[in-house]
């Protein structure tokens, strides 16, 4: 749905809100992909450049003590804040398919 | 040159035609943060910039020369590692000024050397589409490629050349494995001619500010990287089991907070126990050395200037030196083996509450050696209000300078003594203490500053979590020899000059018997003239002049002290520095003498650096001011209580 219509990927905040899944609440070790991020552009760039792109994979590996995310993305891991975990949509593979 | 893309290889064929005999070629390393650039630019080069395992290590162009025959020599510069062009902080506003030919005294570059880390190789070329934008030659150098290999990946690489268009060598940079490849490139580049100018701002088209055709253009690119990786038969490599096993227990939600205590602990025990032998045998050398050369020469001034001037000073510092490279030494293998970025992600955090980026941790660890090369990395911080932060606090963290200052008085005023058993003496306690001092003084002053001077809302964190390496023995070591020549060069020169002109102020004026009681000398005149000033806090005029000399670099007082005491003791060598500290100064005033120096900012060369990383004297002034206040304060409190 993000890729087609590239309208939404940087809706505002709430567009749709309690209906979306956010890479926040996914449990680790369940890929997902991403849908779009709902982020201002300064702060959506330097995930887009290492990677992480709507329709990417993503996967939480671990969370740290402090709570927060640690996804890997294409073979690289990469520590998130939950805030900024929160901004990223995604929906579940088997939806897809 | 091979099979080289007809976009870059038409500007080879008009550029080999037009030979530039004024300067040898340049080339421009560039490639995403922590993918190898600097191990492979010390590979050809023989410099030794430093290389260490998390992203962010280089931040400023790096020009070294490249044999690459007898007759052949190219320039190659090493650059900050840049995901993009829209060079969001100052380190990759250097990459994208080099890469456009916009610095002064360095040409537009006449190729580039692209390195990535194959082991993510799609998100890693995302480089590639820019780069060829350039029109000059480019090698793509796949780096990595051991742990390619070693996690059961695999590419075909020719394939990967023909579907990009560009040269490609596999290497192993850390080894030196494939570099020969590298070497063949850099050696068949052409100086282009000066008539034909880089595309103008080619890298700098990315509309900022504009999101969609930023998202759209990201996407586009990628989904051709996708389809050229997936040609290439590029098998990505399975998560590596060992990084795997370490985050599990170093980013656990108990154990990593623990193991991060334990490691510091460790670290302050060892400065003290550790370094114990290696300090007698440093004292012990210069001690008989000194003792021979008195021996030989003959009584008189020359002798008090060499005995009791210059050895007892520079001897004083010297000493410090196993302390030193054991902090070092713990440094590296923390730097090395990708340990910085989880303890980044660890005080995330507390960085959060303090209003910081994330980011700026890597460069606040850094200042535990030095504050300069940390106030340059700071330029890694995007929001340009964090980075003034962030470097305003840096000097709060307890570079390596102020390590000898603290180890002599710990151990003239602190009893030795097991705190918690064989783990934590007193004295390894007390210096956690410091260091624990600098670090609250940061955040509060960074809590301050943001929520005053530099107001900004808290930016985004994203960190690359590198996979663990082991440290190498080899780049261990030499940093400690590095470390060694600059600690040895700076005893030879700052402290043995302070301590000659220090000598020489207690000569004079020359009373009939020779030289003067040290209080009527012009040294202890001036000292006194000061005193009034440190009264307060206890010091005497000693301290005094110690606190003076120090402006040029902390340790320097220690040398100071040694030169003081080594005139006014001349007579009675047996009796040591910790001897004489004791005598003169009281507990309090001792405690309030490591406050007062974990605060100031005595170090001329950190208020230089941060004039020309804030462009003015504003900050460093403001700066100064700021931890001077702090230090004698805080000086002053300590000694009310104790
Ligand atoms: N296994 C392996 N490790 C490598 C190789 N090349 C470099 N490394 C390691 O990768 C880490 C990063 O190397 P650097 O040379 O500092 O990387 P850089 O690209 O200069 O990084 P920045 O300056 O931060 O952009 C270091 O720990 C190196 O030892 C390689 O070919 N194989
Ligand atoms: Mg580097």
């Amino acid at each position: 749905m993000g890729l087609d219509t590239p309208k939404s990927m940087l809706g505002s905040r709430n567009e749709e809100p309690g209906g979306e899944l956010r890479l926040g609440d996914i449990p680790l070790s369940q890929t997902v992909e991403l849908v779009r991020i709902d982020l201002p552009s300064e702060g959506a760039e330097p995930l887009l450049e290492r990677g992480v792109l709507p329709g990417c994979q993503i996967c939480p590996v671990r969370s740290s003590p402090t709570g927060d995310p640690i996804v890997s993305v294409d073979g690289s891991l990469l520590a998130l804040r939950r805030e900024t975990a929160d901004c990223l949509c995604v929906r579940l593979l088997s939806d897809a398919s | 040159m091979r099979d080289l893309s007809t976009k870059a290889g038409d500007a080879t064929l008009t550029s080999t035609q037009v030979e530039n005999e004024s300067r040898s070629p340049l080339i421009a390393l560039i490639g995403p943060p922590n993918s190898g650039k600097t191990t492979l630019f010390n590979r050809l080069t023989g410099l030794r910039q430093k290389v260490a395992n998390y992203p962010g290590v280089t931040v400023e162009k790096y020009v070294g020369q490249v044999q690459c025959d007898s007759e052949r020599n190219v320039e190659l510069v090493d650059l900050p590692g840049v995901h993009g062009f829209s060079a969001r902080t100052l380190d990759e506003q250097v990459t994208r000024d080099v890469l456009e030919g916009q610095v002064e005294d360095l040409p537009a570059p006449d190729a580039v050397v692209l390195i990535v880390d194959c082991t993510r190789l799609e998100s890693q070329l995302m480089l590639v589409e820019p780069v060829l934008k350039l029109e000059i030659p480019t090698l793509l150098v796949l780096n990595m490629w051991d742990e390619l290999e070693e996690r059961g990946g695999s590419l075909n690489e020719l394939e990967l050349a023909d579907l990009l268009g560009v040269e490609v060598v596999k290497t192993n940079a850390r080894v030196g494995l494939g570099v020969e490849g590298v070497k063949e490139f850099l050696s068949q580049v052409e100086v282009r001619e000066s008539g034909v100018p880089l595309p103008e701002h080619v890298l700098s088209n990315v509309p900022r500010g504009v999101p969609l055709p930023m998202i759209d253009a990201f996407t586009a690119r990628r989904r051709h990287l996708d389809k050229v990786v997936d040609r290439a038969s590029f098998v990505s490599p399975g998560p590596a089991e060992s990084t795997n096993a370490l985050d599990s227990v170093f980013l656990h939600r108990t154990w990593g907070p623990l193991v991060f205590l334990a490691v510091v602990v460790v670290v302050f025990q060892s400065i003290f126990t550790w370094a114990v032998p290696l300090m007698d045998g440093v004292d012990l050398l210069i001690t008989t050395s000194g003792e021979w050369l008195a021996s030989r020469l003959s009584d008189g001034w020359f002798r008090s200037l060499v005995i009791d001037g210059v050895w007892a000073g520079v001897g004083s510092v010297i000493i410090f030196l196993p302390q030193i490279l054991i902090l070092f030494l713990f440094l590296g293998i923390l730097e090395d083996s990708g340990y910085m970025a989880r303890a980044a992600v660890i005080a995330d955090r507390v960085m959060y509450r303090v209003g910081l980026q994330g980011r700026a941790f890597l460069p606040l660890l850094s200042g535990y050696a030095c504050a300069i090369p940390a106030i340059l990395a700071a330029r890694t911080v995007e929001d340009e209000r964090d980075r003034l932060a962030t470097i305003f606090i840096t000097p709060f963290m307890t570079c390596s300078a102020r390590l000898p200052v603290y180890a002599l008085l710990i151990a003239a005023f602190i009893p030795e003594g097991r705190l918690l058993g064989p783990f934590l003496g007193y004295r390894a306690a007390v210096l956690l203490g410091l260091y624990g001092l600098g670090i609250a003084a940061a955040v509060v002053t960074a809590f301050l500053l943001k929520r005053t001077l530099l107001r900004a809302q808290p930016g985004s964190f994203v960190m690359d979590l590198p996979s663990y390496r082991l440290p190498s023995a080899r780049s261990i070591g030499l940093r400690l020899l590095d470390r060694s020549k600059i600690f040895l060069r700076r005893a030879g020169s700052i402290i043995f000059a302070v301590t000659i002109v220090l000598w020489v102020l207690t000569q004079f004026p020359r009373t009939d018997a020779g030289p003067p009681p040290i209080e009527d000398s012009a040294l202890g005149r001036i000292g006194q003239t000061i005193e009034p000033a440190i009264e307060p806090l206890g010091f005497d005029w000693r301290i005094g002049v110690g606190l003076v000399t120090s402006l040029a670099a902390r340790e320097v007082i220690v040398g100071t002290l040694g030169t003081i005491y080594g005139v006014e003791d001349a007579t009675d060598d047996s009796i040591t520095l910790q001897e004489t500290l004791r005598r003169d100064l009281t507990l309090p005033a001792a405690i309030g003498l490591l406050v007062f120096f974990a605060f100031a900012l005595q170090c001329m060369s950190t208020v230089a650096v941060m004039r020309r990383e804030t462009g003015g004297w504003k900050w460093p002034i403001l700066q100064f001011s700021y931890m001077l206040f702090l230090a004698y304060s805080g000086a002053f409190i300590a000694v009310q209580i104790f």
